[in-house]
């Protein structure tokens, strides 16, 4: 049993001593711009302008709250986050923000329902996935893919430890759809890189892109990408682009014909 | 009665109901290393848990295996019970079991809106179900 210290307060001070006590951690190198502590969150949330994020939360460099880290870990409560909310805005600016904090607690319900179940498939794949990589390809876990909106990405998540929900869906959809790989390893890869990481949200939402949690599986195009990547992402090359094409062409060239929508489930127990 | 209360990855709230309810019972973290190391947790994660304790007055953070630390420092404190806030971690849930094990824990529960047993699969049938709940002031 060894106890750690607790007198040190210079950020980098922290991540040295951490990476001493905790040497099978790989060094990311720079700091999280996301410094932990409820104060933190109050501060972030007190600035959030909540009115605004109905419409500009699907833009990578749209107003969102970042507030998915004090939510995640604790410092902040769900029902507090909703009553602040209440507080401050008109009814109907606020429903798409309430509704994000109800898909956080949705996850949790299934859950603490599931447990380590949530680590398997929760339903039939409405797409073929057989034949999906198990191990996560290393240009991938590398940013080095040779795309550079999806490099950015991946740079991003482990510099920061955080992404946009937007980003994080993106990147999900490319490794399982795209390339193919098993949502499992996807999931699990990002989960250990998030600071916010929580299996609930993670893993249930990539098995949300992967067909395995929904009705159909989540693909993005060009457009979409250019869209809503705004100032965060950079062009990607033309040559061999495989986001531009139209939804139907994609889901030709990637599903094959494989696509099969299913009934979901309604409650309960499926086993 | 001693007590010990046991913070989580998923409740580091230095403002939580339970430190007023046990005011002078020791605040205890563990770093587990055995799930740190399975699951392979970035620094950026291990720092930002860890700033988030530093938060909490009197705090005292240990790594190594979470029960059988807790049950040492049950002993040490003469603790008749662990206080702890809920998480859906399965893995830090199997902790919670092997500590009710060797004594009483006593879970806060986390309340939100919309908090039921079997819930849809589909978070369009949740919501519509609970809207309401989730917009009341």
């Amino acid at each position: 049993m060894q106890q750690l210290r607790t007198d040190l307060t210079d950020r980098q001070a922290i991540a040295d001593y951490l990476l001493e006590e905790f040497p099978f951690v790989k060094d990311p190198g720079v700091l999280s711009p996301h410094e932990g502590g409820r104060s933190k969150g109050l501060q972030r949330l007190e600035q959030f302008p909540v009115e605004k994020y109905a419409k500009q939360r699907n833009f990578l460099d749209g107003t969102v709250s970042v507030l998915s880290p004090y939510i995640s870990r604790g410092c902040l409560e769900l029902e507090e986050v909703r009553q602040w909310a209440l507080n401050r805005s008109k009814y109907n600016a606020l429903e798409k923000f309430i509704s994000e904090l109800a898909w956080r607690a949705f996850f949790r319900l299934i859950y603490i329902e599931e447990g380590d179940r949530i680590l398997q498939d929760i339903e039939q794949p409405k797409v073929a996935m057989k034949g999906h990589l198990t191990t996560l390809p290393e240009d991938i876990a590398n940013g080095e893919t040779g795309i550079p909106s999806m490099d950015t990405l991946i740079q991003l998540l482990k510099d920061e430890g955080y992404l946009h929900n937007h980003a994080r869906l993106y990147l999900a959809s490319y490794i399982v759809h795209f390339r193919k790989v098993s949502w499992r390893v996807g999931a699990d890869w990002m989960y250990s890189l998030l600071i916010d990481g929580d299996m609930g949200s993670n893993h249930l939402s990539w098995q949300w892109v992967a067909s395995t949690f929904s009705n159909k599986p989540y693909i993005f195009n060009r457009e979409n990408l250019e869209r809503y990547g705004g100032s965060v992402l950079p062009g990607d090359p033309r040559r061999d682009d495989p986001f531009n094409y139209s939804y139907e062409e994609l889901e030709a060239q990637l599903f094959g014909g494989s696509f099969v929508s299913q009934p979901a489930r309604t409650s309960g127990k499926y086993r | 009665m001693a007590a010990l209360i046991w913070f989580n990855e998923d409740g580091i709230n230095p403002d939580h109901e339970m430190l007023r309810d046990y005011a002078d019972a020791a605040r205890i973290y563990i770093f587990d290393l055995p799930y740190l190391q399975e699951w392979n947790i970035s620094k950026h994660r291990i720092q930002f848990i860890y700033e988030s304790l530093l938060e909490i007055p009197d705090i005292q953070i240990y790594k190594g295996e979470a029960a059988p630390i807790l049950q040492q420092l049950a002993t040490q404190h003469q603790a008749r019970e662990i206080v702890t806030s809920e998480t859906p971690n399965h893995v830090i849930r199997s902790h919670q079991r092997e500590v009710s094990k060797f004594t009483k824990l006593v879970v806060y529960d986390e309340v939100y809106p919309g908090k039921e047993a079997a819930v849809s699969r589909r978070f369009s049938r949740y919501w519509n179900k609970h809207d309401r709940e989730w917009m009341a002031r």
